[in-house]
């Protein structure tokens, strides 16, 4: 054994390395580093930073990161993270795993009811999530963490969640007007070229089976498993999921339904699909919606422009 | 190495106690992390319990098997080959006691603090700024005992062991305070995205500063003991040695790969990451010479098995580490459950199989008696080596899943259908863990307090 290595040579050694290391991996890059602020950056306010402290207590960053990579998709994919947007956090919430989505986005994504619903029991609005209930915070604690996750984003949050709540009003009043109004409203809200496309897949045993499928995965929560929008997210949500069978004689196209799936409907908690599903998937889900609880399909029909000779 | 006062059981009772921690927080740790398991199975499991929530227990479970379990295992054995290296008691057994009830109302503190929600939020860093206070102390504790136990040595010479020991202490407890943020009491954390490099320095510090030259200090006395082997090479040792300082301090940040920090630091992480085979296969060549042709002697000896098992371990989870530095790999692997069986086979089955393995070589001496079970030691190696083994096939499978369906734009939602059934089978696998703890608990209080074996 050697000579050389004495208590101190290893001692002076370790902390020589570590000091010179700590210099040069951390302090360097936290002495030089950028805090200009990005362009969508802005202060949260207290009841969002009292809503971030519980984000934290409850450990909720373990499975959900705040960093979009450029080679994400889904919500939130179309903002690549930048330094800017971290400048007012203490700590950085990045997250190390991916259990549940990434939320850097998050902010303006749903209405608050969904995001109540939602922390309620994850179940209710997304049958497939594995995120824990979290009805012990109690309301009022669920009310701030929502405050925190529709700030995320910043600005863009903020410009999201003014769409959500310029549409709130409306769709609101239109299912106060009643059932008949309300349909129409929705009906009308579709532009009219997708109003005259039909389900282009003929209706199946197997393209119904995969659509009941998606329809348990992705909608049950809110219309129900009998399509009466009194699943178990219907009391926390207002306007209340919609009733399927209501429509029935209301000429809903199948191109009425993909399009209120893809896009969702503003203001109210049906989210939009585009990022979740593809395109035969939609048409499957609306067709089961359509046999099953509106009882009146167009599958496989021809496309009504061609019927009407445009 | 036949001085007689090193020899006295009495002489270890702080090694005893380290034991006795670690094999008592190895038990309830894997408790907590079989709840977790079983949450992302049925989410609805114990539901609204707020102590027992995911998000609260999983650093918990993190928590306890880095400092409840791995380290004070390894401290253990280090309270124990210290002294005998160096021909002398260790310096104070009493300070070695109140050092173990610290760090143990320490260990305490902290999960009961993170089960009631108050946490810094930021990973292997989240105990609240007094249980951070208590840890540093700890640490300067452990290193002002063994430091004044090689200052009375009798043997002039250190080995390898003692280099990382002490290593191991100083760098850690200077990195532990740095990284926790000690000086900013009421979050624990830098301002902006400086945070997350300083955190990941941190993180990857405690399994490159403290697990890791921990473990090598074990495996390189209990090694060469099991085989009656000399040590292979004096000069790899200490190549070994200062070659894993300084690499593993730089590699922290790739876990930032994909996040705005500056790309120089993560140029110099990746190659350093691919540079730790260097250090890595300098130790595994040393040990694996060392061991050459007394492979039946070292599975005769249950604490051989154990931290020889270990290093084909620490071979895997370095290559694999490596592997994962690099970004075309990450693209796939980063966010997923790949990296949590990188962590297992990481911290159960490298320096959690050498803290058992150096536990195991430890007690029989210091108690003078031969292990209460064989048997039980046996059955627990079988049953963590199939859990951790098992554990990495399992999360392994399901993070390519995860990771490729991610890249191919399949959401989150649409990605947990598909790995359900992993999530069931890595259960099914962690009850294994769960059992080998118990067991492992069982026979370490027998072995130390009602042990009917012969005085050996």
């Amino acid at each position: 054994m050697s000579q050389e290595m004495t208590p101190r040579a290893v001692i002076t050694g370790s902390l020589a390395i570590l000091f010179a290391i700590v210099f040069v991996m951390v302090f360097w890059p936290h002495a030089t580093r950028d805090m200009t602020p990005s362009e969508i950056f802005r202060e949260r306010t207290a009841e969002e930073n009292a809503g971030r402290a519980l984000y934290i207590a409850n450990g909720c960053v373990y499975c959900h990161s705040q960093s979009v990579r450029s080679i994400d998709w889904g919500n939130g994919a179309e903002r690549i993270a930048q330094s800017g947007d971290y400048v007012a956090d203490r700590p950085v919430l990045l997250g190390s795993q991916r259990t549940g989505v990434d939320l850097s986005q998050e902010g303006g994504e749903h209405p608050d009811d969904w995001h109540f619903a939602h922390f309620i029991n994850p179940r209710f609005t997304r049958p497939n999530s594995i995120m824990p209930p979290f009805e012990y915070l109690g309301m009022d604690r669920i009310k701030r963490l929502t405050r925190y996750v529709q700030s995320l984003g910043g600005k863009s949050a903020d410009s999201r969640m003014a769409h959500q709540d310029y549409w709130k009003t409306r769709v609101t009043a239109a299912y106060e007007a009643g059932p008949v109004h309300n349909a129409k409203w929705l009906s009308d809200h579709v532009p009219e070229g997708w109003r005259m496309v039909a389900n282009p897949y003929p209706t199946s045993v197997a393209g119904l089976a995969r659509g009941q499928k998606i329809y348990q995965d992705f909608c049950m929560g809110c219309h129900s498993p009998i399509g009466d929008g009194m699943g178990p997210a219907q009391p926390w949500i207002y306007p209340p999921p919609l009733n399927f069978t209501i429509l029935k004689g209301r000429e809903i196209s199948g191109g009425i339904l993909y399009f209120q799936i893809m896009n969702g409907i503003p203001g109210s908690a049906m989210p939009h699909f585009k990022a979740e599903l593809e395109s035969e998937k939609i048409w499957d889900v609306g067709n089961f919606v359509a046999v099953q609880f509106i009882n009146q399909r167009d599958a496989g029909g021809i496309r009504r422009s061609e019927a009407g000779g445009q | 190495m036949t001085g007689d006062i090193t020899m006295e059981s009495e002489n270890y009772m702080t090694a005893r106690a380290y034991c006795l921690t670690a094999a008592f927080w190895f038990a309830v740790a894997t408790s907590f992390g079989i709840l977790a398991a079983s949450y992302l199975v049925a989410p609805d499991f114990m539901a609204n319990i707020a102590f027992l929530e995911f998000g609260r227990i999983r650093p918990i479970h993190v928590n306890l098997v880095l400092f409840g379990f791995v380290t004070p295992g390894l401290l253990g054995a280090a309270h124990y080959l210290v002294p005998r290296l160096m021909q002398t008691r260790l310096y104070s057994q009493k300070l070695g006691l109140i050092t173990v009830l610290l760090w143990n109302v320490a260990v305490a503190a902290g999960m009961i603090g993170l089960s009631l929600g108050h946490t810094t939020g930021r990973e292997y860093a989240e105990l609240i700024w007094p249980v951070k206070i208590l840890i540093v102390i700890g640490f300067g504790l452990i290193g002002a005992n063994l430091f004044l136990t090689i200052r009375q040595r009798k043997e002039p010479i250190l080995y390898v062991s003692v280099w990382y020991v002490c290593a191991a202490v100083v760098m850690t407890g200077v990195t532990y305070f740095i990284g926790n943020v000690v000086w900013e009491p009421e979050t624990g954390a830098l301002l902006g995205i400086s945070d997350a490099v300083l955190l990941w320095f941190y993180g990857h510090n405690i399994f490159g500063l403290l697990l890791t030259p921990l473990s090598l200090a074990v495996a390189y006395y209990v090694i060469p003991k099991v085989t009656r082997n000399p040590l292979y090479s004096h000069t790899l040792s200490i190549l070994g040695f200062w070659g894993l300082l300084v690499v593993y301090t730089h590699i922290g940040t790739h876990h930032l790969l994909q996040v705005p920090v500056p790309t120089w630091l993560k140029v110099i992480a990746i190659v350093d990451s691919v540079a730790m085979v260097i250090p890595v296969m300098v130790f595994l060549i040393n040990i694996w010479y060392t061991a050459r042709g007394k492979l039946g002697e070292i599975h005769a000896d249950i604490a051989g098995k154990f931290i020889f098992t270990g290093t084909i371990m620490y071979f895997f989870v370095s290559i694999q580490g490596s592997m994962m530095a690099l970004p075309n790999v990450q693209r796939i692997t980063h966010f997923t459950n790949w990296v949590i069986g990188h962590s297992h086979i990481g911290v159960l089955g490298f320096a959690g199989m050498i803290s058992l393995g150096g536990m195991y070589y430890v007690l029989p001496r210091i108690t003078d008696k031969p292990l209460y079970s064989r048997f039980l030691a046996d059955l627990q190696y079988w049953l963590i080596l199939i859990g951790v083994v098992g554990f990495t096939i399992v999360l392994t499978a399901a993070g390519l899943i995860q990771g490729n369906a991610w890249l191919n734009g399949e959401t989150i939602y649409r990605v947990l259908p598909e790995i359900h059934v992993y999530y069931v089978i890595r259960l099914a696998i962690g009850v294994f863990i769960v059992i080998g703890a118990y067991i492992g608990l069982y026979n370490v209080i027998r072995t130390l307090y009602w042990n009917p074996g012969a005085e050996s």
